[in-house]
Protein backbone atom coordinates (compact mmCIF):
# COMPACT_ATOMS: atom_id res chain seq x y z
CA UNK A 1 0.00 0.00 0.00
CA UNK A 2 2.74 2.41 0.99
CA UNK A 3 4.61 1.64 -2.21
CA UNK A 4 1.55 2.54 -4.24
CA UNK A 5 1.02 5.73 -2.20
CA UNK A 6 4.63 6.70 -2.81
CA UNK A 7 4.38 5.93 -6.54
CA UNK A 8 1.33 8.21 -6.78
CA UNK A 9 3.18 10.94 -4.87
CA UNK A 10 6.23 10.65 -7.15
CA UNK A 11 4.13 10.86 -10.32
CA UNK A 12 2.18 13.84 -8.94
CA UNK A 13 5.35 15.55 -7.86
CA UNK A 14 7.09 14.94 -11.21
CA UNK A 15 4.06 16.19 -13.09
CA UNK A 16 3.87 19.27 -10.90
CA UNK A 17 7.57 19.90 -11.60
CA UNK A 18 6.91 19.76 -15.34
CA UNK A 19 3.93 22.10 -14.96
CA UNK A 20 5.96 24.54 -12.89
CA UNK A 21 8.61 24.94 -15.62
CA UNK A 22 6.90 23.96 -18.87
CA UNK A 23 9.39 25.71 -21.15
CA UNK A 24 12.52 24.07 -19.76
CA UNK A 25 10.73 20.73 -19.69
CA UNK A 26 9.66 21.19 -23.31
CA UNK A 27 13.24 22.03 -24.30
CA UNK A 28 14.42 18.76 -22.75
CA UNK A 29 11.73 16.73 -24.50
CA UNK A 30 12.26 18.43 -27.88
CA UNK A 31 16.03 17.91 -27.66
CA UNK A 32 15.54 14.22 -27.03
CA UNK A 33 12.94 14.14 -29.81
CA UNK A 34 15.28 15.71 -32.40
CA UNK A 35 18.14 13.36 -31.47
CA UNK A 36 15.92 10.33 -31.68
CA UNK A 37 14.39 11.51 -34.96
CA UNK A 38 17.84 11.55 -36.57
CA UNK A 39 18.84 8.26 -35.00
CA UNK A 40 15.48 6.73 -35.87
CA UNK A 41 15.90 7.75 -39.52
CA UNK A 42 19.24 5.95 -39.64
CA UNK A 43 17.83 2.93 -37.85
CA UNK A 44 14.91 2.81 -40.27
CA UNK A 45 17.26 2.93 -43.27
CA UNK A 46 19.41 0.12 -41.83
CA UNK A 47 16.30 -1.88 -41.00
CA UNK A 48 15.05 -1.62 -44.58
CA UNK A 49 18.48 -2.35 -46.07
CA UNK A 50 18.72 -5.48 -43.94
CA UNK A 51 15.22 -6.35 -45.14
CA UNK A 52 16.56 -6.26 -48.71
CA UNK A 53 19.21 -8.81 -47.81
CA UNK A 54 16.63 -11.04 -46.17
CA UNK A 55 14.22 -10.84 -49.07
CA UNK A 56 16.84 -11.27 -51.80
CA UNK A 57 18.23 -14.23 -49.91
CA UNK A 58 15.42 -16.30 -51.41
CA UNK A 59 16.62 -15.43 -54.87
CA UNK A 60 20.32 -16.00 -54.25
CA UNK A 61 21.71 -19.17 -55.74
CA UNK A 62 25.06 -20.50 -56.87
CA UNK A 63 25.62 -21.37 -60.54
CA UNK A 64 28.19 -24.07 -61.36
CA UNK A 65 29.17 -24.16 -65.05
CA UNK A 66 30.03 -27.64 -66.31
CA UNK A 67 32.96 -28.62 -68.48
CA UNK A 68 32.15 -28.94 -72.14
CA UNK A 69 32.96 -32.59 -72.64
CA UNK A 70 30.54 -34.07 -70.08
CA UNK A 71 27.82 -36.36 -71.30
CA UNK A 72 24.21 -36.16 -70.09
CA UNK A 73 24.66 -39.06 -67.66
CA UNK A 74 27.81 -37.53 -66.15
CA UNK A 75 26.00 -34.22 -65.78
CA UNK A 76 23.17 -35.97 -63.90
CA UNK A 77 25.67 -37.76 -61.66
CA UNK A 78 27.45 -34.48 -60.92
CA UNK A 79 24.13 -32.80 -60.10
CA UNK A 80 23.32 -35.63 -57.71
CA UNK A 81 26.76 -35.33 -56.09
CA UNK A 82 26.41 -31.56 -55.58
CA UNK A 83 22.99 -32.21 -54.08
CA UNK A 84 24.66 -34.11 -51.23
CA UNK A 85 26.90 -31.16 -50.24
CA UNK A 86 25.95 -29.75 -46.85
CA UNK A 87 24.02 -26.51 -47.17
CA UNK A 88 22.58 -27.34 -50.58
CA UNK A 89 18.80 -27.47 -50.67
CA UNK A 90 18.26 -28.42 -54.31
CA UNK A 91 20.13 -28.67 -57.62
CA UNK A 92 18.66 -28.08 -61.03
CA UNK A 93 20.52 -29.10 -64.17
CA UNK A 94 20.28 -26.57 -67.01
CA UNK A 95 21.54 -28.31 -70.15
CA UNK A 96 23.03 -26.52 -73.15
CA UNK A 97 19.76 -26.45 -75.04
CA UNK A 98 17.86 -24.83 -72.14
CA UNK A 99 20.66 -22.33 -71.61
CA UNK A 100 20.45 -21.34 -75.29
CA UNK A 101 16.69 -21.01 -75.11
CA UNK A 102 16.95 -18.82 -72.00
CA UNK A 103 19.50 -16.63 -73.72
CA UNK A 104 17.38 -16.30 -76.78
CA UNK A 105 14.26 -15.30 -74.88
CA UNK A 106 15.77 -13.60 -71.88
CA UNK A 107 18.14 -11.11 -73.51
CA UNK A 108 16.58 -8.49 -75.72
CA UNK A 109 18.87 -8.89 -78.70
CA UNK A 110 20.00 -12.40 -77.82
CA UNK A 111 18.43 -13.91 -80.90
CA UNK A 112 20.33 -11.55 -83.20
CA UNK A 113 23.62 -12.28 -81.45
CA UNK A 114 23.18 -16.00 -81.94
CA UNK A 115 22.49 -15.75 -85.65
CA UNK A 116 25.27 -17.24 -87.72
CA UNK A 117 26.62 -19.53 -84.98
CA UNK A 118 26.91 -23.10 -86.14
CA UNK A 119 27.11 -24.65 -82.66
CA UNK A 120 25.75 -23.86 -79.16
CA UNK A 121 28.48 -21.92 -77.27
CA UNK A 122 26.68 -21.89 -73.92
CA UNK A 123 27.76 -24.39 -71.26
CA UNK A 124 25.43 -26.59 -69.25
CA UNK A 125 25.15 -25.51 -65.63
CA UNK A 126 23.82 -26.47 -62.22
CA UNK A 127 21.59 -23.99 -60.41
CA UNK A 128 22.20 -24.65 -56.76
CA UNK A 129 19.69 -23.40 -54.22
CA UNK A 130 20.97 -23.10 -50.66
CA UNK A 131 19.19 -24.01 -47.45
CA UNK A 132 17.83 -20.78 -45.80
CA UNK A 133 20.59 -20.75 -43.15
CA UNK A 134 23.26 -20.52 -45.86
CA UNK A 135 21.64 -17.61 -47.75
CA UNK A 136 24.20 -15.07 -46.68
CA UNK A 137 27.67 -14.03 -47.81
CA UNK A 138 29.36 -16.22 -45.22
CA UNK A 139 27.03 -19.18 -45.71
CA UNK A 140 27.38 -18.96 -49.45
CA UNK A 141 31.17 -18.95 -49.18
CA UNK A 142 31.12 -22.24 -47.22
CA UNK A 143 28.99 -23.99 -49.86
CA UNK A 144 31.01 -22.54 -52.77
CA UNK A 145 34.25 -23.74 -51.18
CA UNK A 146 32.78 -27.26 -50.85
CA UNK A 147 31.70 -27.42 -54.49
CA UNK A 148 34.71 -25.66 -55.99
CA UNK A 149 37.23 -28.19 -57.30
CA UNK A 150 34.75 -30.99 -57.95
CA UNK A 151 35.69 -32.76 -61.16
CA UNK A 152 33.52 -31.64 -64.11
CA UNK A 153 32.92 -28.08 -62.83
CA UNK A 154 34.71 -25.39 -64.79
CA UNK A 155 33.50 -22.26 -63.06
CA UNK A 156 31.32 -21.05 -60.18
CA UNK A 157 29.41 -17.79 -59.86
CA UNK A 158 27.29 -16.56 -57.01
CA UNK A 159 25.79 -13.34 -55.63
CA UNK A 160 28.42 -13.44 -52.88
CA UNK A 161 30.32 -10.36 -54.04
CA UNK A 162 27.09 -8.39 -54.32
CA UNK A 163 25.95 -9.54 -50.91
CA UNK A 164 29.30 -8.63 -49.36
CA UNK A 165 29.25 -5.18 -51.00
CA UNK A 166 25.71 -4.55 -49.82
CA UNK A 167 26.60 -5.72 -46.32
CA UNK A 168 29.47 -3.24 -46.31
CA UNK A 169 27.04 -0.49 -47.31
CA UNK A 170 24.65 -1.54 -44.52
CA UNK A 171 27.58 -1.62 -42.09
CA UNK A 172 28.65 1.87 -43.20
CA UNK A 173 25.17 3.30 -42.67
CA UNK A 174 24.94 1.51 -39.33
CA UNK A 175 28.40 2.79 -38.32
CA UNK A 176 27.43 6.38 -39.19
CA UNK A 177 24.25 5.82 -37.18
CA UNK A 178 26.22 4.56 -34.16
CA UNK A 179 28.72 7.44 -34.36
CA UNK A 180 26.01 10.02 -34.76
CA UNK A 181 24.03 8.27 -32.03
CA UNK A 182 26.91 8.45 -29.57
CA UNK A 183 27.48 12.17 -30.22
CA UNK A 184 23.77 13.02 -30.11
CA UNK A 185 23.18 10.89 -27.02
CA UNK A 186 26.00 12.67 -25.21
CA UNK A 187 24.75 16.11 -26.26
CA UNK A 188 21.21 15.17 -25.28
CA UNK A 189 22.31 13.85 -21.90
CA UNK A 190 24.08 17.13 -21.22
CA UNK A 191 21.06 19.21 -22.21
CA UNK A 192 18.65 17.05 -20.18
CA UNK A 193 21.06 17.13 -17.24
CA UNK A 194 21.11 20.94 -17.38
CA UNK A 195 17.32 21.09 -17.65
CA UNK A 196 16.90 18.91 -14.56
CA UNK A 197 19.61 20.79 -12.71
CA UNK A 198 17.61 23.97 -13.30
CA UNK A 199 14.53 22.20 -11.97
CA UNK A 200 16.42 21.10 -8.85
CA UNK A 201 17.62 24.67 -8.35
CA UNK A 202 14.13 26.09 -8.86
CA UNK A 203 12.76 23.71 -6.21
CA UNK A 204 15.58 24.01 -3.67
CA UNK A 205 13.22 25.59 -1.07
CA UNK A 206 10.87 22.66 -1.38
CA UNK A 207 13.78 20.22 -1.05
CA UNK A 208 14.99 22.01 2.06
CA UNK A 209 11.54 21.74 3.63
CA UNK A 210 11.17 18.12 2.60
CA UNK A 211 14.51 17.34 4.24
CA UNK A 212 13.32 19.12 7.39
CA UNK A 213 10.18 17.04 7.65
CA UNK A 214 12.13 13.80 7.24
CA UNK A 215 12.20 13.04 3.52
CA UNK A 216 14.92 10.60 2.55
CA UNK A 217 17.34 11.43 -0.25
CA UNK A 218 15.72 8.90 -2.59
CA UNK A 219 12.29 10.35 -1.78
CA UNK A 220 13.48 13.79 -2.85
CA UNK A 221 15.42 12.58 -5.91
CA UNK A 222 12.89 10.16 -7.40
CA UNK A 223 10.48 12.83 -8.74
CA UNK A 224 13.35 14.44 -10.66
CA UNK A 225 14.36 11.09 -12.16
CA UNK A 226 10.74 10.50 -13.10
CA UNK A 227 10.56 13.99 -14.58
CA UNK A 228 13.56 13.19 -16.81
CA UNK A 229 12.04 9.85 -17.72
CA UNK A 230 8.71 11.46 -18.68
CA UNK A 231 10.47 14.15 -20.72
CA UNK A 232 12.46 11.44 -22.49
CA UNK A 233 9.43 9.27 -23.19
CA UNK A 234 7.59 12.32 -24.56
CA UNK A 235 10.61 13.11 -26.76
CA UNK A 236 10.76 9.50 -27.96
CA UNK A 237 7.03 9.47 -28.77
CA UNK A 238 7.37 12.79 -30.57
CA UNK A 239 10.30 11.47 -32.64
CA UNK A 240 8.34 8.33 -33.49
CA UNK A 241 5.30 10.30 -34.66
CA UNK A 242 7.42 12.71 -36.70
CA UNK A 243 9.35 9.86 -38.29
CA UNK A 244 6.11 8.08 -39.14
CA UNK A 245 4.70 11.30 -40.59
CA UNK A 246 7.83 11.84 -42.70
CA UNK A 247 7.75 8.19 -43.76
CA UNK A 248 4.17 8.54 -44.98
CA UNK A 249 4.34 12.03 -46.45
CA UNK A 250 7.86 12.52 -47.74
CA UNK A 251 8.81 8.99 -48.81
CA UNK A 252 6.90 9.00 -52.10
CA UNK A 253 9.08 11.91 -53.29
CA UNK A 254 12.22 9.84 -52.83
CA UNK A 255 11.05 6.74 -54.64
CA UNK A 256 13.85 6.82 -57.20
CA UNK A 257 16.63 7.11 -54.61
CA UNK A 258 15.10 4.41 -52.47
CA UNK A 259 14.72 2.15 -55.50
CA UNK A 260 18.50 2.52 -55.92
CA UNK A 261 19.21 1.63 -52.29
CA UNK A 262 16.48 -0.90 -51.62
CA UNK A 263 15.98 -2.43 -55.08
CA UNK A 264 12.45 -3.61 -55.55
CA UNK A 265 11.80 -4.05 -51.85
CA UNK A 266 8.89 -2.00 -50.49
CA UNK A 267 10.12 0.18 -47.60
CA UNK A 268 8.41 -0.54 -44.29
CA UNK A 269 8.14 1.32 -40.95
CA UNK A 270 9.23 -0.01 -37.57
CA UNK A 271 7.26 -2.89 -36.09
CA UNK A 272 5.28 -2.04 -32.88
CA UNK A 273 8.01 -3.59 -30.71
CA UNK A 274 10.72 -1.52 -32.41
CA UNK A 275 8.58 1.62 -32.01
CA UNK A 276 8.36 0.91 -28.29
CA UNK A 277 12.15 0.56 -28.16
CA UNK A 278 12.42 4.08 -29.61
CA UNK A 279 10.15 5.54 -26.92
CA UNK A 280 12.03 3.52 -24.29
CA UNK A 281 15.35 4.87 -25.63
CA UNK A 282 14.01 8.40 -25.12
CA UNK A 283 12.89 7.53 -21.60
CA UNK A 284 16.32 6.04 -20.91
CA UNK A 285 18.10 9.17 -22.17
CA UNK A 286 15.87 11.34 -20.00
CA UNK A 287 16.38 9.12 -16.97
CA UNK A 288 20.17 8.98 -17.19
CA UNK A 289 20.38 12.70 -17.96
CA UNK A 290 18.40 13.52 -14.85
CA UNK A 291 20.34 10.96 -12.80
CA UNK A 292 23.56 12.78 -13.72
CA UNK A 293 21.95 16.13 -12.83
CA UNK A 294 20.57 14.91 -9.52
CA UNK A 295 23.88 13.34 -8.52
CA UNK A 296 25.69 16.60 -9.41
CA UNK A 297 23.15 18.79 -7.62
CA UNK A 298 23.26 16.75 -4.41
CA UNK A 299 27.06 16.75 -4.41
CA UNK A 300 27.12 20.52 -4.66
CA UNK B 1 23.45 16.35 25.59
CA UNK B 2 26.89 15.75 27.16
CA UNK B 3 29.73 18.27 26.92
CA UNK B 4 28.70 19.33 23.45
CA UNK B 5 30.67 21.90 21.50
CA UNK B 6 30.00 23.13 18.01
CA UNK B 7 32.53 25.01 15.97
CA UNK B 8 32.02 26.23 12.40
CA UNK B 9 35.52 27.72 12.13
CA UNK B 10 38.69 26.79 13.96
CA UNK B 11 38.84 28.63 17.28
CA UNK B 12 35.32 30.05 17.02
CA UNK B 13 32.61 28.19 18.97
CA UNK B 14 28.85 28.49 18.45
CA UNK B 15 28.37 26.18 21.46
CA UNK B 16 30.95 25.35 24.09
CA UNK B 17 30.79 22.42 26.52
CA UNK B 18 26.99 22.36 26.80
CA UNK B 19 25.40 19.61 28.89
CA UNK B 20 21.60 19.41 29.07
CA UNK B 21 18.76 17.00 29.53
CA UNK B 22 15.12 17.45 28.52
CA UNK B 23 12.37 15.24 29.93
CA UNK B 24 9.42 13.84 27.97
CA UNK B 25 6.60 16.41 27.77
CA UNK B 26 8.83 19.16 29.15
CA UNK B 27 8.42 22.74 27.88
CA UNK B 28 11.74 24.57 27.75
CA UNK B 29 12.75 28.02 26.57
CA UNK B 30 16.21 28.71 25.16
CA UNK B 31 16.97 32.37 25.67
CA UNK B 32 19.84 34.68 25.04
CA UNK B 33 20.90 37.40 22.62
CA UNK B 34 21.41 36.92 18.89
CA UNK B 35 24.45 34.74 18.24
CA UNK B 36 24.22 33.09 21.66
CA UNK B 37 23.96 29.62 20.09
CA UNK B 38 20.20 28.99 20.37
CA UNK B 39 19.71 28.09 16.71
CA UNK B 40 22.87 25.96 16.66
CA UNK B 41 21.55 23.99 19.61
CA UNK B 42 18.22 23.37 17.88
CA UNK B 43 20.02 22.35 14.68
CA UNK B 44 22.00 19.79 16.62
CA UNK B 45 18.82 18.31 18.05
CA UNK B 46 17.23 17.70 14.63
CA UNK B 47 20.54 16.58 13.14
CA UNK B 48 20.91 19.50 10.73
CA UNK B 49 24.39 19.82 12.24
CA UNK B 50 26.76 17.39 13.96
CA UNK B 51 28.54 18.28 17.19
CA UNK B 52 32.26 19.04 16.92
CA UNK B 53 32.74 17.48 20.36
CA UNK B 54 30.56 15.62 22.86
CA UNK B 55 27.50 13.39 22.47
CA UNK B 56 23.83 14.15 21.87
CA UNK B 57 21.23 11.46 22.37
CA UNK B 58 17.84 12.33 20.86
CA UNK B 59 14.98 9.82 21.06
CA UNK B 60 17.51 7.10 21.79
CA UNK B 61 19.84 7.92 18.89
CA UNK B 62 23.31 9.39 19.16
CA UNK B 63 23.41 12.34 16.76
CA UNK B 64 27.22 12.35 16.67
CA UNK B 65 27.24 8.84 15.22
CA UNK B 66 24.00 8.94 13.25
CA UNK B 67 24.30 7.66 9.65
CA UNK B 68 22.94 9.98 6.94
CA UNK B 69 20.35 7.36 5.97
CA UNK B 70 18.88 7.33 9.49
CA UNK B 71 18.51 11.13 9.81
CA UNK B 72 15.12 11.22 7.98
CA UNK B 73 13.68 8.64 10.40
CA UNK B 74 14.69 10.84 13.33
CA UNK B 75 13.30 14.00 11.73
CA UNK B 76 9.91 12.37 11.20
CA UNK B 77 9.64 12.21 14.98
CA UNK B 78 10.56 15.88 15.41
CA UNK B 79 8.49 18.88 14.35
CA UNK B 80 10.31 22.13 13.59
CA UNK B 81 8.87 25.66 13.39
CA UNK B 82 10.91 28.59 12.05
CA UNK B 83 10.66 32.34 12.36
CA UNK B 84 10.37 32.66 8.55
CA UNK B 85 7.69 29.90 8.44
CA UNK B 86 9.38 28.04 5.54
CA UNK B 87 6.18 27.51 3.58
CA UNK B 88 6.02 26.84 -0.15
CA UNK B 89 4.26 29.81 -1.77
CA UNK B 90 3.04 27.88 -4.82
CA UNK B 91 1.39 25.16 -2.74
CA UNK B 92 -1.89 25.52 -0.89
CA UNK B 93 -2.09 25.46 2.89
CA UNK B 94 -3.35 21.89 2.71
CA UNK B 95 -0.46 20.81 0.47
CA UNK B 96 2.10 22.52 2.69
CA UNK B 97 0.85 20.72 5.78
CA UNK B 98 0.53 17.43 3.89
CA UNK B 99 4.26 17.47 3.01
CA UNK B 100 5.06 15.99 6.42
CA UNK B 101 2.58 13.17 5.77
CA UNK B 102 3.74 12.59 2.18
CA UNK B 103 7.25 11.70 3.33
CA UNK B 104 5.94 8.93 5.58
CA UNK B 105 3.73 7.53 2.82
CA UNK B 106 0.35 8.40 4.32
CA UNK B 107 -2.45 7.54 1.85
CA UNK B 108 -4.08 10.58 0.25
CA UNK B 109 -7.48 10.20 1.90
CA UNK B 110 -5.99 9.70 5.37
CA UNK B 111 -3.61 12.58 4.79
CA UNK B 112 -6.44 14.94 3.86
CA UNK B 113 -8.40 13.93 6.95
CA UNK B 114 -5.41 14.48 9.23
CA UNK B 115 -4.60 17.83 7.63
CA UNK B 116 -8.20 18.95 7.99
CA UNK B 117 -8.24 17.90 11.66
CA UNK B 118 -5.07 19.80 12.56
CA UNK B 119 -6.12 22.88 10.57
CA UNK B 120 -9.47 22.84 12.35
CA UNK B 121 -7.68 22.59 15.68
CA UNK B 122 -5.65 25.67 14.73
CA UNK B 123 -8.69 27.50 13.33
CA UNK B 124 -7.47 27.41 9.74
CA UNK B 125 -9.76 24.85 8.09
CA UNK B 126 -11.46 27.55 6.01
CA UNK B 127 -8.04 28.57 4.63
CA UNK B 128 -6.91 25.15 3.45
CA UNK B 129 -7.15 25.90 -0.28
CA UNK B 130 -5.47 29.30 0.06
CA UNK B 131 -1.84 29.96 -0.77
CA UNK B 132 0.46 31.07 2.07
CA UNK B 133 1.10 34.54 0.67
CA UNK B 134 -2.62 35.35 0.89
CA UNK B 135 -2.54 34.68 4.67
CA UNK B 136 -1.52 36.97 7.53
CA UNK B 137 1.78 36.40 9.37
CA UNK B 138 0.00 34.75 12.29
CA UNK B 139 -1.93 32.44 9.97
CA UNK B 140 1.24 31.50 8.12
CA UNK B 141 2.94 30.62 11.39
CA UNK B 142 -0.06 28.52 12.40
CA UNK B 143 0.26 26.66 9.08
CA UNK B 144 3.92 26.02 9.88
CA UNK B 145 2.90 24.75 13.33
CA UNK B 146 0.23 22.55 11.73
CA UNK B 147 2.90 21.03 9.46
CA UNK B 148 5.17 20.44 12.45
CA UNK B 149 2.39 18.81 14.50
CA UNK B 150 0.45 16.84 11.90
CA UNK B 151 2.70 13.80 12.40
CA UNK B 152 2.24 13.95 16.18
CA UNK B 153 5.97 14.41 16.85
CA UNK B 154 7.65 13.45 20.09
CA UNK B 155 9.65 16.68 20.06
CA UNK B 156 8.62 20.13 18.83
CA UNK B 157 11.39 22.65 18.16
CA UNK B 158 10.55 26.28 17.50
CA UNK B 159 13.18 28.82 16.49
CA UNK B 160 11.95 32.36 17.25
CA UNK B 161 8.40 31.35 16.26
CA UNK B 162 6.95 34.74 17.10
CA UNK B 163 9.81 36.88 15.82
CA UNK B 164 7.78 38.18 12.87
CA UNK B 165 4.45 38.56 14.67
CA UNK B 166 2.71 41.39 16.51
CA UNK B 167 2.16 41.00 20.31
CA UNK B 168 -1.47 39.76 20.10
CA UNK B 169 -0.57 37.04 17.64
CA UNK B 170 2.51 36.17 19.68
CA UNK B 171 0.32 35.10 22.60
CA UNK B 172 -1.97 33.06 20.31
CA UNK B 173 0.94 31.23 18.73
CA UNK B 174 2.72 30.60 22.03
CA UNK B 175 -0.50 29.26 23.59
CA UNK B 176 -0.75 26.83 20.69
CA UNK B 177 2.84 25.67 21.11
CA UNK B 178 2.47 25.41 24.88
CA UNK B 179 -0.66 23.27 24.52
CA UNK B 180 1.31 20.59 22.64
CA UNK B 181 3.53 20.04 25.69
CA UNK B 182 0.47 19.11 27.73
CA UNK B 183 -0.12 16.23 25.29
CA UNK B 184 3.30 14.69 26.04
CA UNK B 185 5.38 16.37 23.35
CA UNK B 186 8.71 17.78 24.48
CA UNK B 187 8.77 21.43 23.38
CA UNK B 188 11.91 23.53 23.00
CA UNK B 189 11.39 27.17 22.02
CA UNK B 190 14.30 29.45 21.18
CA UNK B 191 13.43 33.10 21.77
CA UNK B 192 15.04 36.35 22.77
CA UNK B 193 11.69 37.80 23.94
CA UNK B 194 11.90 37.63 27.72
CA UNK B 195 8.26 38.72 28.06
CA UNK B 196 7.13 35.37 26.67
CA UNK B 197 9.46 33.45 28.96
CA UNK B 198 8.16 35.29 32.01
CA UNK B 199 4.54 34.84 30.91
CA UNK B 200 4.71 31.03 30.76
CA UNK B 201 7.03 30.50 33.72
CA UNK B 202 8.56 27.36 32.22
CA UNK B 203 12.13 26.13 32.44
CA UNK B 204 14.41 28.66 30.76
CA UNK B 205 18.00 28.01 29.71
CA UNK B 206 20.03 31.09 29.00
CA UNK B 207 22.87 30.88 26.50
CA UNK B 208 25.56 33.48 26.00
CA UNK B 209 28.43 33.12 23.57
CA UNK B 210 27.74 29.41 23.27
CA UNK B 211 27.78 28.66 27.00
CA UNK B 212 24.92 28.00 29.41
CA UNK B 213 24.85 30.92 31.82
CA UNK B 214 21.60 30.04 33.60
CA UNK B 215 19.23 27.07 33.79
CA UNK B 216 16.15 28.29 35.64
CA UNK B 217 13.59 25.63 36.49
CA UNK B 218 9.89 26.15 35.90
CA UNK B 219 7.94 28.42 38.22
CA UNK B 220 4.21 29.10 38.33
CA UNK B 221 3.02 31.06 35.34
CA UNK B 222 2.31 34.70 35.90
CA UNK B 223 -0.90 34.72 33.99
Amino acid sequence: MKLWVRAVYFVRSAWSGIRMSPITSAIGAVTIGISLLLLGAFALLVENMEGVLYKLGDELFVTAYLEAGLGAEEQQQLAALVGTVEGVESVRLVDQAEALERFRTGVGRGAALLEGLSSNPLPASLEITLVPERRSAGGMAIVVDSIDGLEGISDLTSGRDWVEGYLRAVGLVRGIGYGLGAILALATLLIVANTIQLAVFARRDELEILALVGASRSFMQTPFLLEGLLQGAAGGAMALLLLFGLFQLVLPGFEFGLEFVLGGVQPHFFAPGQSLVMVAAGAGLGFFGSAAAVAGSWRS
Amino acid sequence: MFHVSKSYEAGSFALRDVSLEFGRGEFVFLTGPSGAGKTSLLKLIFAAERPSEGQIVVLGRNIARLGAAVVPDLRRRIGVVFQDFKLLPKRTVEENVALALDVVGTPRRESRAKVFAILKQLGLQHRRYHHPLSLSGGEQQRVAIARALVNEPEILLADEPTGNLDPDLTVDIMDLIASTATRGTTVVVATHEMGIVTRYGKRAIRLDQGRITEDRQAVAALS
